[in-house]
């Protein structure tokens, strides 16, 4: 395997340093034509179909991600038709074409499995090199995604483009040396994190892409979620956006506001809703669970149920799943390890008018085009900078909290010719 | 108002009840069946209590273990007012946890009845490690924790259940007028003289002991030579972990200062929200449950109790209480249980050992809103 792309645990500086240098000299010397890219990227998702990664959370999702019919359209709308085929862009009497920055570092989070990939992904066809931190607990699971690529990418188009690196968090001399290499940075994470590493010494010129903390809900008019022929079915696809990263990544719904109507008993769809989440419970059981969030959804569960004798509550005996019902416009603090809100609202229009710049995704299930639409209008005025159907939640596509995911990451090169 | 006769009697049978001696079966079930009632009680009294309880996954009467009886997180004794089972004029005094600076402290409110049990349970275990005898106290602490009333605080609560072994009560440290504590030596040095040759019991908290006294004295190469002292200490390890203390090297270095053997020395767990239960570490390092009380230790990932050799969560329980609803309280602590029979030491029933604190967990990742959003101000790691 190519020592540049496992290199994994690294100790000092230098290593960082002349690891860095080296992608940069491939960057600088060798051109991929995106079609390829493409290829190779098509084929990786092909590879991770294998029976010992059908576990690992969000693969799934990786490999839509991964697939040409993915990725095609969102080059095409970021970078134009013409990147694709390698050529130039006329724009008036100049031509554009995009380039790489050179290096780009990459700090993923440490809350979902296949977020060092997707993120080395966008930079990737951007044609960069790509120095990826990855956090202590995503080494083995990463390892084994990109053992996949190396598989495929015979000729180590992608992999020599790729440095993997993991250190201690409390290394800053590390994060220091990684930051002083780059020429960009995608930056994912939680307050703190985000904050700490946008203090690091970049380079003047590096672009910085910052993909920060935030949290999502979901919300339901009255005709979709009174409508039993199609209730259970929009209760698995919530089901299933709760589940995923353990509710614990920026797109995981942590409330569900029910638009009331007298006509629908909240009952039926709180049974509906607690056999989906028990089907996922029996088909993807944790394995693992801090102490801490098992004492956190302990206490969710209590405190809802003393804060107000109305409140009601549905859960097992164990910390598997967790749905809090009763009335309210506003997200509750969250809980995550799939302690699901549900809360009855008179309007929704009233629920989103209370969201903040710290709501991601909206996931909608609306019957009337024109109501979804007021929604999502609404939404977007609010901050929330995905609106997607209830049960695509996690779906990762471009842009991505509301910035485009590739072109950050290139460089615009404007050609006005000299003889026209 | 006064609890009703059947649980009155209920107590005072389990609290007269050989306390480490009842058949661990028999015991279960007597506790089982009163803790029932209790919750039905605090049903009637309490309806946000009433709610909790009538959605948790097992009726409390169908139960058939104690394991199945809905329990409170420890956290929720935090709320503001207490959770209470009694009206604001019979509340006698309230506990307050020992909560680190930022924390909100729990807050049990206690009426007379209730503080009377609480300090019969707490003498009748320290009785079965110490002996009745009364004899010279010695607080590792300031007089201020000495004499409080209304709002106790739990160190307070731990000195001041202790006072009922007191012929005479010594502190020996002291606060000067800026808030700085510091060994009052002189007065130490003169208890030490005068009790050399007489039985002494000695409390403080873990890290005020190690800090103020034996730290103190071994750097002055002083010895008390008071080798008939019993030194209880609670409060935990957080603090002296931190500095690479471990439990024999507190043990050894407290009894080199007081010139006494190691064994004498022996380290306590309980909380202001278990009241009347304490859990002192017999010679072979168990803890052990009285009669009035119990603990099952759960697996995180199914909240089921463990079996023995394993670790989880701590729950604590007591039939002491009436005037607030700890009867049944997830703490926030790790610990192994040892066994659910016997122990070497002749006391029956569950012994265990404490772990820890449950680590707070790193908040990392995309989806952690803690610092900004929800709680301003509160740090957390890096990024995992």
């Amino acid at each position: 395997m190519n020592d540049l792309m496992l290199n994994s645990a690294v100790h000092s500086p230098q290593e960082i340093t002349c690891g860095a240098q080296q992608l940069r000299e491939t960057v600088r010397e060798k051109e991929i034509a995106p079609q390829t890219m493409l290829e190779v990227f098509e084929q990786w998702a092909a590879a991770l179909d294998g029976r010992e990664l059908r576990e690992v959370p969000g693969l799934a999702f990786l490999r839509l991600w991964l697939r040409r019919g993915t990725l095609e359209p969102i080059l095409l709308r970021e970078l134009g038709p013409d990147f694709l085929n390698g050529g130039w862009r006329e724009d008036g009497s100049a031509r554009l074409r995009a380039f790489p920055l050179g290096v780009v570092g990459h700090w993923p989070a440490g809350n979902v499995e296949i977020q060092p990939v997707l993120s080395l992904t966008c930079a990737l066809l951007g044609g960069n090199g790509c120095l990826v931190r990855i956090p202590g607990g995503l080494v083995e699971i990463t390892q084994q995604i990109m053992e996949k690529l190396h598989e495929v990418d015979r000729s180590g188009l992608l992999t020599e483009r790729t440095f993997m690196v993991s250190f201690d968090h409390s290394r800053t001399d590390l994060h220091e040396a990684m930051a002083q290499a780059v020429d960009g940075a995608m930056i994912w994470g939680g307050a703190e994190a985000v904050s700490q590493l946008r203090k690091l010494p970049f380079p003047h010129w590096a672009r910085v892409a910052v993909f920060g903390p935030r949290l999502s809900a979901a919300a339901m008019d009255a005709e979709t979620w009174g409508d039993r022929a199609e209730r259970a079915s929009w209760c698995r696809r919530i089901a299933r956006d709760v589940w995923q990263f353990d509710q614990r990544a920026c797109s995981s719904p942590q409330a569900l506001f029910l638009e009331q109507s007298a006509g629908c008993d909240p009952d039926e769809f709180v049974n509906d809703l607690r056999q989906a989440l028990e089907e996922e419970n029996r088909a993807h059981p944790r394995e693992q669970i801090e102490p801490s969030l098992t004492s956190g959804i302990c206490l969710a569960r209590a405190s809802w149920l003393l804060e107000d004798a109305a409140n009601r509550a549905v859960f097992p005996a164990s910390p598997d799943w967790t749905i809090l019902l009763g009335r309210g416009t506003e997200i509750p603090k969250p809980t995550q390890g799939r302690t699901l809100s549900v809360l009855l609202a008179d309007d929704l229009s009233e629920v989103i008018s209370k969201f903040d710049g710290t709501v991601q995704t909206l996931g909608l299930a609306v019957k009337s085009a024109h109501r979804e639409e007021e929604f999502a209008r609404a939404a977007g005025r609010k901050g929330v900078d995905r609106v997607v159907k209830m049960g695509r939640m996690h779906l990762f596509s471009s842009p991505w909290d509301g910035v485009d995911l590739i072109r950050p990451m290139v460089r615009l090169v404007r050609h006005v010719r000299s003889h026209e | 108002m006064n609890t009703p006769v059947e649980i009155a009697q209920g107590i005072e049978s389990q609290l007269m009840a050989p306390l480490y001696g009842l058949d661990p079966q028999e015991r279960h079930d007597s506790l089982l069946a009163l803790l029932k009632k209790e919750l039905a009680y605090a049903c009637d009294r309490n309806p946000r209590f009433c709610n909790y309880v009538e959605h948790w996954p097992v009726h409390f009467h169908r139960a058939n273990t104690l394991a199945d009886l809905p329990y409170l997180p420890v956290g929720t004794f935090k709320s503001n007012p207490p959770l209470a089972l009694v009206g604001a004029n019979e509340v006698k005094r309230t506990l307050t946890s020992s909560a680190t600076t930022g924390q909100v402290p729990s807050r049990v409110v206690l009426d007379s009845e209730t503080s009377k049990r609480m300090t019969k349970g707490v003498t009748t275990i320290i009785k079965d490690f110490i002996g009745p005898a009364r004899r010279p106290y010695l607080v590792i602490d300031t007089p201020e924790n000495l004499n409080t009333q209304g709002e106790l605080g739990a160190r307070g609560a731990a000195i001041q259940g202790l006072g009922s072994f007191a012929t005479e009560v010594v502190c020996c440290l002291r606060r000067d007028p800026e808030g700085n504590t510091s060994l009052d030596l002189e007065k130490l040095l003169d208890c030490a003289a005068k009790w050399r040759e007489t039985e002494v019991l000695a409390y403080g908290f873990t890290y005020v002991i190690w800090t103020q006294l034996v730290q103190r004295l071994q750097r002055q190469g002083i010895t008390l030579d008071i080798p008939n002292v019993r030194v209880l200490h609670s409060g935990g390890w957080k603090r002296l972990q931190r500095e690479a203390v471990t439990r024999e090297i507190f043990s050894a270095g407290v009894a080199s200062v007081f010139g006494c053997s190691p064994d004498r020395v022996v380290d306590f767990y309980g909380m202001v929200e278990n009241v009347g239960v304490i859990y002192p570490d017999c010679e072979h390092g168990n803890k052990h449950v009285p009669a009035f009380g119990e603990v099952v230790v759960r697996n995180p990932l199914t909240l089921e109790p463990v079996a023995a050799g394993q670790q989880g969560l701590v729950q604590v329980c007591s039939v002491l209480p009436t005037s607030f609803p700890g009867f049944l309280v997830l703490t926030e602590d790790m610990a192994e249980i040892i066994d659910y029979e016997e122990c070497p030491c002749g006391r029956r029933g569950t012994s265990f050992r404490f772990v820890g604190r449950v680590p707070k967990a790193e908040v990392r990742g995309c989806g952690n809103l803690e610092t900004t959003r929800y709680q301003q101000g509160m740090g957390n790691g890096l990024h995992e």
